[in-house]
């Protein structure tokens, strides 16, 4: 990056040129030594074999059963939740970008509020209300739905949707709701003059319009959920096999292999995975923008 | 018909969302209430809260760390998105590029590589952390400053100041950082809030900040661990809600004051 930065700026001529794109500096220097530096890091030690040798074989042991599992779990919870709050949240957003003004912009304020509260003590506020114990599991059990008894526990994969939900609604409700503000109101009453049905109206009229901002927004829950970290770790401990929390058990030395650079294989098909997905998430904005 | 359908299907649709988000809340803050052995409910678990030793340590931490990142947000993402919309326009497309990145790199990642690749004496630093939140809260702020400096004609603003005979520094004092103002609060408030919540890199890089303190803390006593995560959550929801109304107010407050400028002018 910083020879891209030095070639652009040697052609517009010499040092004077360069000392004009100074305020760019520090952001860069930060930027090289707290983040790129570490990922150059992770993919080198990802690679080392040890006595200067380099080959494949961290990402042999990644590409072995108990590893793929966690992929597949914690692909399964980011398609599952994202899904879930992605169809509830464009919902809410329809209906509340139907409704007035001081209703729209409390919806928004709360959504920025809640999209913004993960992490731990989410977990245990979720453990209060739909633990065993819980105030919602005793208060249906005395209304006779016994939801445990029914099989249902919050430290399984389906526990960690429904916390997860909690703040990828409001995160839907914000990102999706500015698609919303693009659209006429003349579209419906020409659906209407021309004698169409309000079903009609959605599928042949919303659903295509707003299908790549819908997905978009989607792509980004998916890629939260995928990368989330302390609300999982604090639910579930490590009964359901994440990624993020195997490498957190592989940082903490509570799981040992004799592969020792396994942490960071995985922590580079993270970033390859999560790289895909941000990258489809950039196509769906720009077809979501063409139209 | 149908729009009486609609309205209360509206309505449906929010008391259901009342009741997702409620719900749990009131549900959680019942149990905090509780006391071991049923006997009763009591404030117990919340003063128990302010007799650990490590409470007021542990939040001056973070308190602190996130003054240090709101400081270098300032010296680095406020130069550079202004110098993006001033000279180096050439440049944009690249920063803006890459300022998306570090959304695309799971923090946990991010962590791992924090490890390897810090020299020692960074990482026997806890102020080393204050660094990584800023580059993880870096799409978050470049994007809010970008966009808050798209509607201002920053450029205009300080082609006249120069031209007025202002110096640099002057026109710095006196131009950018006035216009600037709320766009820079809303990133500054971004980098604070993230810095103040984080968990995954402070606890894998095992450090102790008020989020780390509550998970090690909880582990002995589960009303308590409630208590103190309904304390936070409650405490920061107060907090986000009061600063974005503030900003509205002075939103609508300064949208008024115009129009009436405009009136004046043209009577």
């Amino acid at each position: 990056m910083s020879s891209l930065k030095e070639s652009t700026t040697r052609k517009s001529g010499g040092f004077s040129a360069l000392l004009k794109t100074l305020p760019l500096a520090p952001f860069s220097f930060v930027f090289l030594f707290f983040f790129c530096w570490p990922i150059f890091q992770i993919v080198k030690n990802s690679l080392d074999q040890g006595k200067g040798h380099y080959g494949l074989s961290a990402y042999r042991l990644m590409f072995t059963k108990p590893y793929m599992h966690a992929f597949a779990t914690s692909l399964q919870l980011s398609f599952f939740s994202a899904l879930t709050a992605g169809l509830i949240g464009a919902v809410v957003a329809f209906y509340v970008h139907r409704s007035s003004a001081g209703l729209k912009s409390t919806i928004a304020m709360l959504s920025g509020v809640l999209a913004n509260s993960g992490g731990v003590p989410l977990a245990f506020m979720f453990i209060a209300a739909f633990g065993a114990q819980g105030g919602i599991v005793t208060l249906l059990k005395k209304m006779g739905f016994d939801i445990y008894g029914a099989g249902f526990t919050l430290y399984s994969l389906g526990g960690l949707i429904l916390v997860y939900s909690f703040f990828q609604i409001p995160l839907m409700v914000l990102v999706f709701t500015p698609a919303l503000e693009g659209m006429r109101n003349e579209w419906r009453e020409a659906n209407n003059s021309l004698g169409g049905s309000n079903f009609q109206f959605i599928r042949w009229v919303l659903i295509p319009v707003l299908f790549p901002a819908f997905l978009a927004s989607v792509l980004l829950l998916f890629a939260s959920a995928f990368s989330a970290f302390a609300t999982a770790r604090a639910l579930t401990g490590g009964s359901v096999g994440l990624v993020p929390l195997v490498i957190g058990s592989l940082i903490d030395g509570n799981v040992i292999t004799d592969q020792a650079n396994l942490g960071d294989a995985l922590a580079v098909g993270m970033v390859v995975v999560s790289g895909v997905v941000m990258l489809f998430y950039g196509f769906s904005l720009r077809w979501a923008r063409g139209r | 018909m149908k729009n009486k359908i609609l309205s209360i299907s509206r309505y449906l649709i929010l008391a259901a969302g009342l009741i997702f988000f409620v719900f749990p809340v009131a549900s959680a803050v019942e149990f905090s209430l509780r006391s071991y052995g049923n006997k009763g409910h009591t404030f117990a678990n919340y003063s128990w809260i302010f007799q650990q030793d490590d409470f007021f340590t542990n939040i001056t931490i973070s308190l602190k760390l996130a003054a240090l990142s709101a400081i270098i947000t300032l010296l680095t993402v406020v130069p550079a998105v202004t110098f993006l919309h001033l000279d180096g326009q050439r440049f944009k497309r690249i920063f803006e590029f890459l300022a998306i990145l570090p959304l695309v790199v799971p923090v946990v990642s991010l962590a791992i590589g924090a490890q390897k690749a810090m020299p020692s004496f960074i990482q026997n630093s806890q102020y080393e952390l204050a660094f990584f939140y800023v580059v993880i809260a870096i799409p978050y702020t470049f994007q809010s400053l970008n966009v808050g400096l798209s509607s201002i004609p920053l450029k205009t603003l300080v082609e006249a100041s120069r031209s007025l005979g202002a110096s640099f520094g002057r026109t710095v004092i006196s131009v950018i950082v006035p216009a600037m103002r709320s766009a820079i609060n809303a990133a500054i408030f971004l980098a604070v809030t993230l810095s103040f919540g984080e968990f995954t890199l402070t606890s894998l890089l095992h450090w102790e900040t008020f989020p780390v303190w509550i998970t090690r803390v909880s582990q002995g006593n589960v009303l308590g661990s409630i208590a103190l995560s309904m304390f936070s959550l409650l405490g920061a929801w107060t907090l986000l809600i009061l600063v974005q109304t503030a900003q509205n107010v002075r939103k609508k407050r300064s949208l008024k004051s115009q129009i009436e400028e405009n009136e004046e002018a043209l009577v």
